[in-house]
């Protein structure tokens, strides 16, 4: 029954990392959107199997409001946000692929490191789920960090959002549901904020490369 | 004591509303009036409470540990030191109340005179508060209530470019102190959590000598600067011509004094009986405060410039009477100490008095004539005769005339200083004469620069279209400048009922007590062991026999008022250009001096084309280099600059950068964790 739990929860993070890591190999904007719509659905998959397994039911209210708000409402914004702005199908990094991937692969090994001392003292079956998760987060920061385009950024973000609240779900077996809807509502403020801002960098400058930016000094 | 408790609560209703009020208030007019009823009523509360507690000498206090109580909590607390200061700030403050009810009616639609009603009262409330406050959390709240809004204050005119800049100054050198306030106080707290004043006391008892001078130094650089001490003075000379003069008054007068009561209460108060040195730094801090201040002044030509001045010359002489008492009460000699002691409080008070006269009096000036430029003003006696009589009494007092109230403390001074012969030790023999020295040049220049200011500004013929259209204030403004006047006359010829006061003041503090070997002065000023006395009194009684004398025989020789020119050394024609100028009186000094002024001349003459024995025009500029300035400022701010420049480089304007910022922290942190469990 354990070994089940432990292996489902770190087959959805393994996947979740796996989504992110997508965004550095593929280019576009619309493989990016499906990433991060494959990610939100097995963050909502590991959060109703914590539920399922931990006998606690107000996570698959969690649950349920992931896939609502992370796996379909956010998702169908940003493929409002991709129409409105009409990106170039070709995503320019900072980092190429290669290298990129190569970077990516330490993260997870410097992620794995962190977590060892946390590993040890943590009893809980999801445990497995603790440096994936943490690898999830450096990854995320590293595609917010290395990409050109305000649209990445933004999936990079919220990537970065699901990471702590896969971090949360499996380290703690979930904060409390207010806690969490608090989450959810900072992410979406935050989302909508920077589409606000990605529309009007595009109007300034006509691009939402955010490179441009830098002209905005002095 | 509950009665303190209501004037103190008086004090804080009426200044809150004072500062609320005008806000809604329809016009500017009701704004202004609201502005003066409130801090009015606020100052009558504070300087009730404070003669409360001088009177009873019963110490109040009272505690609000709820109120922020994560900070330690509101703690009052008025002791006759604390109670001194409260009456001083609250008596220039109601005078300065009714005083820019009128004078800020140059605002008028120009500004909101709501939000400066709201500063002013504020910045009021700040300055009562200090000397009242009991732990160091309130202290420092109400230190920077004053601060931040007499920073506002300042900034009124904001639109030129040099009040911009004065606010620049004196922000950074109020934070510089507020920065160094925070060490001093945390050095002296027993622990976290006992920051009561009496803890501060019981803790600093208990600290070992090296830490007792780290926090003495402390004090002197954190509250000297505020206080306005050689070369931290740096702010007042700009500062105070840039606010409205009002607000000039209530800083130069009372704000600059709270200094004073900070460095006393730490170095007095809670570290009685330091080394001498402590005496000795703070008397030499004095007399270069007090030389150089009087220096520069007389080469101001700007009236309030020229005050602010002065404020640097007269905390130097509080200072001296300061440093002299603790390095006589070092040696035994406690009673010649009380005098020093009394000496610089009752200086305090006095250049309260007529320093906040002066501001009022270059505030009328100002304000019928638009310029503080004296060049431009002149003959504005027969314009403005109340105000020019005023301004006289003030100079007189602030140039140490007797009967008047400044020579009655720096008398005590001295006699502090002279009694150093007491000493039988080589530097002192050498160091007190030479401070005796300095204070008497000081004193002479002094009286010069006033010569100046009052001659300059008020006699002679008007220099300028406005001065000549100038008329007198309205009474709001006058009525201040009388009340200060007189008391100026009072309180120098009632000054040793005055000193029997300062000396009780005095003994409630540990640091300045003689342990009750004080002989408290009746009717003569006296010193204790020296058959030195003088009646300021008897000083007065003659001035007044003397003139009623001259009147009479004046009278009975039949001599009738006869109003003629004045002579012109036989030209047809007197015109303001041949006046006496104020860069012509202070002309030979700048020679004499030029070591420390080191003066740059522009002279440029433009001849006739077609002869140059034919002169069409002469120009000529002079300004003085405050060198030290120079030397100290400057390579502080150039070093301020290029650390700037060089941290801007991790701004470059990139998100990425800035990100990557952020995950290197985020890394980093995680890092360290790991690596240190």
């Amino acid at each position: 029954m354990t070994g089940l739990f432990s292996q489902l929860v770190m087959l959805g993070s393994s996947g979740m990392l796996l989504t992110a890591l997508i965004v550095l190999w593929r280019r576009g904007l619309p493989a990016y959107i499906a990433a991060y719509r494959w990610q939100s659905w097995l963050l909502a998959a590991v959060v109703a199997t914590i539920a399922h397994f931990g006998d606690d039911t107000s996570l698959y209210w969690v649950a349920g409001a992931l896939l609502v708000l992370k796996g379909i409402a956010i998702p169908a914004l940003l493929g409002a946000m991709r129409r409105r702005v009409g990106v170039t199908p070709q995503v320019t990094p900072f980092v190429n692929t290669e290298t990129s991937l190569l970077v990516a692969s330490l993260l997870v090994v410097f992620a794995y490191l962190l977590a060892r001392p946390w590993m040890a003292v943590s009893h809980l079956p999801t445990r497995e789920g603790l440096p994936l998760a943490m690898a999830l987060l450096f990854v995320s920061l590293f595609i917010i960090v290395s990409r050109k385009k305000a649209v990445t950024q933004v999936i990079g973000f919220l990537m970065l959002e699901n990471a702590i609240a896969l971090l949360a779900a499996v380290g703690t077996y979930g904060v409390p549901l207010l806690v969490e809807l608090g989450v959810f509502l900072d992410a979406l403020m935050g989302f909508l904020v920077m589409q606000i801002f990605v529309y009007h960098i595009h109007e300034t400058f006509d691009t939402i490369d955010v490179d441009e930016l830098t002209r905005l000094r002095h | 004591m509950s009665a303190v408790t209501s004037a103190l609560e008086l004090m804080a209703g009426g200044y809150a509303a004072g500062a609320l009020l005008p806000l809604a208030m329809p016009s500017p007019r009701a704004a202004r009036l609201a502005t003066a009823a409130g801090a009015v009523a606020g100052s009558a509360g504070g300087l009730l409470a404070g003669a409360l507690v001088l009177a009873t000498g019963t110490p109040v206090a009272a505690a609000f540990p709820g109120l922020v109580s994560a900070a330690g909590g509101i703690a009052i607390g008025l002791d006759r030191l604390g109670a001194l200061f409260l009456a001083l700030t609250a008596a220039v403050s109601l005078l300065a109340a009714i005083y820019g009810a009128s004078y800020t009616a140059e605002y008028d639609g120009r500004r909101s005179l709501g939000a400066f009603g709201f500063t002013f009262n504020l910045f009021l409330l700040g300055m009562a508060l200090v000397p009242c406050a009991a732990n160091v959390f309130t202290f420092l709240l109400a230190w920077e209530l004053m601060a931040l809004s007499s920073y506002f204050l300042v900034m009124t005119d904001s639109a030129r470019v040099e009040t911009r800049e004065a606010g620049l100054w004196y922000i950074a050198m109020t934070h510089f102190g507020f920065v160094l306030l925070l060490p001093m106080f945390l050095l002296m707290a027993p622990s976290a959590d006992l920051t009561t004043f009496a803890d501060l006391r019981a803790g600093a008892a208990a600290l070992s000598p090296g830490v007792r001078n780290v926090v003495f130094l402390l004090a002197l650089l954190a509250f000297g600067s505020k206080a306005g001490i050689v070369p931290l003075h740096v702010w007042l000379p700009r500062a105070h011509p840039a606010a409205p003069s009002h607000v000039s008054a209530l800083m130069s007068g009372v704000m600059i004094k709270l200094g004073i009561y900070g460095l006393i209460r730490v170095a007095f108060d809670f570290m009685p009986g330091g080394p001498v040195w402590w005496g000795g730094v703070l008397l030499a801090a004095g007399c270069m405060s007090a030389l150089l201040g009087v220096l520069y002044a007389l080469m101001e030509h700007d009236l309030k410039r020229l005050l602010a001045y002065h404020s640097v010359e007269n905390i130097g002489i509080i200072l001296i009477g300061l440093g002299a008492g603790a390095v006589l009460q070092r040696f035994g000699l406690g009673a010649l100490a009380a005098i020093g002691f009394a000496g610089a409080l009752f200086h305090t008070v006095n250049h309260a008095s007529f320093k906040a006269l002066l501001f009022f009096g270059a505030g009328g000036v100002i304000q019928q004539t638009h310029t503080a430029n004296m060049e431009e003003l002149g003959g504005l006696i027969k314009r403005m005769p109340h105000t020019a009589l005023y301004f006289l009494v003030g100079s007189a007092a602030i140039a140490a005339l007797p009967p008047l109230n400044g020579f009655a403390s720096e008398w005590l001074v001295f006699q502090s200083l002279l009694a150093g012969t007491h000493i039988p030790r080589p530097e002192i023999a050498i160091g007190f004469p030479l401070a005796v020295g300095m204070l008497a040049l000081t004193g002479g220049l002094a009286a010069a620069c006033f010569v100046k200011a009052f001659g300059i500004t008020f006699l002679a013929m008007p220099r300028s279209e406005h001065a000549a259209r100038a008329g007198e204030p309205p009474w709001s403004m006058r009525l201040p400048m009388l009340v200060l006047a007189a008391a100026c006359l009072v309180l120098g010829v009632a000054s040793p009922v005055v000193v029997r006061g300062l000396l009780v003041i005095g003994e409630s503090v540990p640091g300045l007590s003689a342990h009750g070997a004080v002989q408290a002065p009746r009717f003569w000023l006296t010193v204790p062991g020296s058959p030195t006395q003088v009646s300021p009194l008897m000083i007065a009684a003659l001035l007044g026999a003397i003139v009623v004398v001259a009147a009479v025989v004046l009278r009975m020789r039949g001599l009738a008022l006869r109003r003629a020119d004045t002579w012109g050394c036989g030209r047809i024609g007197q015109t303001p250009r041949m006046e006496y100028t104020a860069s012509a009186f202070a002309e030979p000094l700048r020679r004499v001096f030029s070591e420390l002024y080191r003066p740059a001349e522009d002279l440029s003459i433009s001849a006739h084309p077609e002869s140059r024995y034919f002169v069409r025009t002469i120009t000529y500029t002079s300004h003085v280099v405050p060198w030290f300035e120079r030397a100290f400022y400057d390579p502080l701010i150039r070093g301020t600059r290029a650390v700037a420049t060089r941290v801007r480089r991790l701004q470059a304007g990139s998100i990425h950068l800035y990100l990557l910022y952020v995950a290197t922290a985020l890394v980093l942190a995680l890092v360290s964790a790991w690596w240190l469990q």
